[in-house]
């Protein structure tokens, strides 16, 4: 009776072995705060089996892997934020904080700072939950995911990675490299906003973001009211109402389908609003610069 | 008297603020073995079989029990009632309730262990609420035979009552108020999960428990192993956190067995979850009817109090007669009935929880009142003053009179909230008064022991479980000894060396803990003075000096030993008058978003009545964290069960209680010492006064700003804003 | 599996289970027990200790990713029995009552002290919100904290 297998894997090459040897059976762990929890009520965890096979699993840490950083650069007309980067170092990047302030909102309300010094926004991201707080901003700013496997690499725009609830269309042995954030080319203001049952740390009940340009395009992009989050995209005299019937929000324990369904005006309007003002700041900043 | 009233540094802060404090989980005992609980996921089940072979197998397990293994017929306990079977036997009745336990010699091991148990089970419809219970078709959830010659045995009913004086139906009013109200399953949350030792010894058996109460623990499990008392150690390491839910013995029987059974120390450390699965606060449906006079004085009360226990008593029934008796709260009404129920149910058995009933009751009687006032048009301050007695004035005709000056507290609250000053759009304010009995019969036994070089040690049955017991205690005998406070050792939590105490509840230690200490100082400071009498030059002789004078080369002590309580009153339906009252005024002022029902709880006001504050800051500390833990049930505690039983937010990330982001802005506490406690100095108890009103005070402040009127707790944003909705509604077809 | 981790200025070897946490490990097999446990699942910042300088939840670590690291626990604030300023404020400002918060508490305010160590209330809020107590209403922890940034925490 012994527990997982415990790999720390030292470059892609080792990783991506590992991941052949092990298919199912092999969990990643980059920040653990989703895995851990998961692990606390999974005996598959403690007794070291893996579901079907009887093979034991293996939990493989991301966080010695050299092809793998936590840098935030910027260059090639996007930032560049790397897999292994906590939502610590996100709030406290500068660049981001300027561009892209609809980010740093969402990452700040991630849990904790235990939890935020340790969370990766690529572990938010692959852990897929429909309530995922960086969701919506990473939507609405349309960010592009850096895959990497065995076999080569790619692309993917964030809004086709989700599948389902907890699911996501990463193929076998394929990890996320890094996500892309293009840098506006346009004055852009951005606001997130989410409602919660408490003032205090909480998963959202409704979740949302909004980017407006210059150039009249609005995006919003949602959380907690669908089985993933999604984005929806019009112009700027689009009415809030119709933007909202896209969302199919579930009663649970946190809220009901109606409260919901209710509040994601209200909050899309407030973020509606806080976009504005910021894309007037943007404009402002935009023009003292030319 | 410097100590007195001196907000010293409290004793043992250093060791928790060190990380050194030995909590019951940190406490190490050589060649324990690891126990882990085994139960069924529902609530009410018929146990069909166990099927242990695996998990008994494994290597490391040294035993795996169920009822069968246990003494027949299987022991039950309790602290009232002797109807808690050590194990499950025959059939579950609360989700949680242990059916098998495992020992082992690791933790992991009884962890695998544990899970390889199969019990097969038929689930069986349970008793979930209120109506089920007092339905006579459902299920009983306790066998009658239980309780011989109850004519309530065949109910869900474990007991009724009937208080009040004059009469209600023949009482004229110009206004009657009837509403029903409702207070949630909210469990404790104490930040220390349960933890508990058991280990045989010389005489019998030591369990280690951080239970408030080391000398009822003692009684209930010498009992349930048939075993004098003289024969059980408690150990009673302070608690994490107490608030009632470490009270009353959870499964410290279970534990003796095993460590005699097994013949070797056994160490039990329950989940957040399971702690939350072992106890929690009596939900209750409220029914008031009240008739006012044009004037807003009260004519009538009339309230029927259904309360919702689990599946075994514990210390239930108390709650509830002790809340019922006084539900009235402070205020005079020429006629009042109540009649009040305490209903078993196949849930998590309900037991003491701060306040022990009274914010139940008060979030119905203050909210009568507010909702009163608006009606005939009178300030909600004012409608109270009209109805609070004076000092030695009876407001219950057969208990203890008005012990305060509470119109005091509730001028200073008006004025701290600044009552009358115009509100901001979507603020609303709200105020209210919490009142509760303390001890009606209890003894409080201290020994003081003068060493030899005139340092002392006390020696009290109190549990300090974070309201400072230790350090008040200490602070009395250093004022009645004169010593410095380094020239005194505080002994607690081990019954085979502190005397007997009642317990820790009930807000009493300050006063009958320290009236005992006091009394022991006394008796002390008496055989000084006879040994100053054959002791020549015994004027000016320092105690250390006497001491040596007296005793010469063999040396020796002094023992003083004191007692206080209150007489236990037969005639009494609860037993005895209160000692004292404990009296809280809550004000507040809050904010709430009218789109989405948040609430911002800008001012929050704590008016408490406490005689003499021995220690001002333990007691400031003691009612704010009273009110932030009732700001909890108010706002957005609520345990959620599942058809089948089950609580569905079973852990710290669906049930959420106050962080440091939830107190209101500016929390404010006063104190009003008259001193006219019967405690030391004139004190009386504190402790509770937080959670006795503060619903009742947010909850008008809410109905104002929203515009609603809600009577169901806690108050979510989605109830809010559910109630907007509805009245915009209404008032638009 | 064989760990090295350095913890409060000491580098400890010992054997490990894949499955065992920090906070295990550090309670169970390095016998410092002033960590706490309490939800298990990062909700109640019970176990908070610092990992490479950061404030982490140890229930949400397992110790055999902290091979080769250092951690810091309450144990490792004061110095020779010398209180560290974070400590002593808890202490002066009746903080602290049944003390089962504390520790990762104190660690937690450590923490923030030591990239803001003038925060504003709201800025201690935020820092805190990690931290769950029952006894206390918070305000005299904020306090704590002020007090101790007054003085200067370091």
């Amino acid at each position: 009776m012994t527990g997982f297998e415990y790999a720390r894997p030292e470059s892609l090459e080792e990783l991506f072995a590992l991941l052949r040897a092990h298919g199912e059976n092999a969990r990643l762990l980059s920040g653990g705060t989703d895995l851990l929890v998961r692990m606390k009520n999974d005996p598959a965890f403690a007794d070291g089996f893996g579901e079907a096979s009887g093979n034991p699993l293996v939990v493989i840490d991301l966080k010695r892997v050299s092809g793998l950083d936590a840098d935030i650069s910027e260059s090639g007309g996007r930032i560049r934020i790397g897999a292994r980067a906590v939502m610590t170092d996100l709030i406290e990047n500068k660049r981001l904080q300027e561009l892209f302030p609809a980010l740093i909102e969402a990452a700040r309300v991630v849990g904790s700072v235990q939890i935020r010094n340790r969370a990766t926004l690529a572990g938010n991201v692959c852990n897929a939950s429909p309530a995922a707080d960086t969701a919506p901003p990473l939507l609405a700013h349309g960010a592009i995911l850096n895959l990497v496997s065995g076999s080569g690499s790619r692309q993917l725009p964030l809004d086709e990675f989700f599948a389902g609830p907890g699911r996501t269309v990463l193929a076998p042995g394929e990890i996320v490299e890094s996500i892309d954030l293009p840098l506006p080319t346009e004055a852009t203001g951005s606001a997130f906003g989410r409602l919660t049952r408490r003032h205090g740390v909480d998963l959202a009940i409704v979740s949302i973001c909004c980017v407006v340009r210059e150039s009249g395009d609005v995006r919003f992009a949602f959380g907690a009211v669908g089985p993933r989050p999604f984005v929806v995209a019009a112009r700027r005299d689009a009415a809030v109402e119709d933007l909202v019937k896209h969302a199919s929000p579930i009663s649970d324990l946190r809220a009901s389908d109606e409260y919901r369904a209710a509040m994601l005006p209200i909050l899309a309007r407030r973020a509606l609003n806080a976009a504005k003002m910021r894309l007037q700041e943007s404009r402002e900043r935009r023009g003292a610069r030319d | 008297m410097d100590i007195i009233g001196s907000s010293i540094p409290r004793l043992g802060a250093v060791e928790r603020v060190t990380g050194a404090q030995q909590y019951a989980a940190d406490i190490r005992v050589e060649n324990a073995l690891h126990v882990k609980l085994v139960s069924v996921p529902c609530a009410h089940a018929r146990i069909l079989a166990v099927h242990s072979n695996d998990a008994a197998g494994l290597p490391g397990v040294r035993g795996l029990f169920t009822a069968a293994d246990l003494p027949h017929p299987v022991p039950r306990y309790g602290p009232v009632y002797t109807d808690r079977p050590m194990l499950a036997t025959g059939e579950t009745k609360f989700s949680g309730e242990p059916v098998a336990v495992v020992v082992a010699e690791t933790e992991d091991a009884a962890k695998s262990a544990a899970r390889l148990v199969r019990i097969e089970f038929e689930e069986l419809p349970a008793v979930l609420s209120v109506d089920a219970a007092l339905n006579a078709q459902s299920p009983l959830v306790q066998d009658a035979a239980l309780r011989p010659n109850d004519p309530l045995a065949g109910t869900n009913t474990l007991r009724e009552w009937q208080f009040g004086w004059g009469n209600v139906d023949e009482a004229a009013a110009d206004l009657v108020v009837e509403n029903d109200y409702s207070f949630p399953m909210v469990t404790h949350f104490a930040i220390e999960p349960h933890a508990f030792l058991a280990a045989p010894d010389a005489n019998g058996v030591t369990v280690w428990s951080p239970t408030q109460h080391p000398y009822v623990l003692q009684r209930v499990v010498a009992a349930a192993l048939h075993f004098p008392i003289a024969r059980v150690r408690i150990i009673a390491p302070d608690p994490g956190g107490g608030f009632g839910g470490k009270g009353w013995p959870k499964v410290e029987p279970l534990m003796a067995w095993l460590a005699l059974h097994v013949g070797r120390p056994v160490r039990l450390v329950l989940s957040l979850e399971e702690t939350f699965q072992a106890a929690r606060r009596a939900s209750a449906r409220i029914h008031a009817r009240t008739g006012f006079s044009s004037d807003g004085r009260i004519v009538f009360q009339d309230i029927e109090a259904n309360f919702l226990l689990g599946a075994y008593a514990d210390i239930g029934a108390r709650v509830v007669s002790k809340a019922s008796y006084s539900a009235c709260g402070p205020y005079r009404a020429a006629h009042a009935r109540i009649a009040a129920r305490a209903l078993l149910s196949h849930t998590t058995p309900s037991t003491a929880f701060r306040g022990f009933g009274t914010p139940q009751a008060s979030w119905a009687v203050e909210s009568q009142l507010n909702q009163a006032a608006a009606t005939l048009g009178i300030d909600a301050v004012e409608i109270r003053r009209r109805n609070l007695p004076a000092r030695g004035e009876a407001f219950n005709p057969n208990d203890t009179p008005a012990d305060g000056e509470w119109n005091t507290a509730l001028t200073k609250a008006a004025n701290a909230i600044a009552w009358s000053a115009p509100l901001a759009p979507n603020r609303g304010r709200g105020i209210s008064l919490g009142l509760k009995s303390s001890s009606t019969a209890s003894r409080s036994v201290a020994i003081v022991r003068l060493h030899f070089d005139g340092s002392a040690s006390v020696l009290c049955g109190t549990s300090d479980m974070g309201q400072g017991a230790r350090t008040v205690l200490m602070q009395i005998a250093a004022e009645e000894l004169g010593l410095s406070p380094d020239r005194i050792a505080i002994v607690m939590g081990d019954t085979a060396v502190v005397p007997f105490d009642s317990s820790t509840s009930a807000s009493r230690s300050t006063v009958f803990m320290g009236n005992a200490v006091i009394e022991a100082c006394e008796r002390v400071k008496m055989q000084l003075r006879q040994m100053a009498q054959t002791v020549p030059g015994a004027d000016g002789m320092s105690p250390a000096d006497l001491l040596q004078a007296h005793f010469g080369p063999t040396r020796g002590e002094v023992i003083g030993i004191g007692e206080a309580g209150n007489a236990y009153e037969p005639g009494h339906p609860l037993g005895g008058r209160a000692a004292f009252w404990e009296l809280m005024c809550v004000a507040c002022e809050v904010e709430v978003d009218p789109e989405t029902g948040e609430t911002t709880i800008h001012k929050l006001v704590l008016v408490s009545d406490v005689g003499k504050a021995l220690n001002p800051h333990q007691v400031e500390a003691q009612d704010e964290g009273a009110a932030v833990m009732g700001i909890g049930h108010t706002l957005m505690e609520q345990l959620v069960l599942g058809a089948d039983g089950r609580i569905l937010n079973l852990g710290s990330l669906d049930y959420r209680i106050p962080s440091i982001k939830d107190v209101p802005l500016e929390l404010e506490s006063h104190l009003i010492e008259n001193a006219d406690g019967p405690g030391p100095y004139g004190a009386k108890g504190a402790g509770e006064g937080g959670t006795l009103a503060v619903s009742a005070a947010i909850g008008a402040a809410i109905n104002q700003a929203a515009g609603i009127t809600l009577r169901d707790l806690p108050l979510t944003p989605e109830r809010i804003w559910r109630a907007r909705n509805e009245k915009g509604r209404t008032r638009n077809e | 599996m064989t760990v090295s981790i350095t913890v409060n200025g000491t580098a400890r070897t010992f054997d490990v289970q894949t499955h065992h946490t920090l906070l295990r490990s550090l309670r169970d097999q390095l016998n410092r027990s002033g960590t706490k446990e309490c939800c298990a699942e990062g909700e109640c910042g019970a176990c908070t200790v610092l990992l490479n300088g950061r404030a982490v939840n140890a229930c949400l670590v397992l110790a055999v990713e902290c091979d080769g690291e250092e951690v810091v626990t309450i144990e490792g604030l004061s110095t020779n029995g010398q209180l560290d300023p974070v400590q002593q404020a808890f202490v002066e400002t009746g903080a602290v009552q049944c003390g089962f918060c504390i520790p990762g508490m104190i660690v937690a305010a450590r923490y923030l002290l030591s990239s803001n160590p003038h925060p504003s209330e709201n800025e201690i809020k935020e820092g805190l919100a990690g931290n769950l107590c029952r006894c206390a209403g918070y305000s005299r922890i904020i306090d704590a904290v002020e007090l101790a940034a007054k003085r200067g925490q370091g």
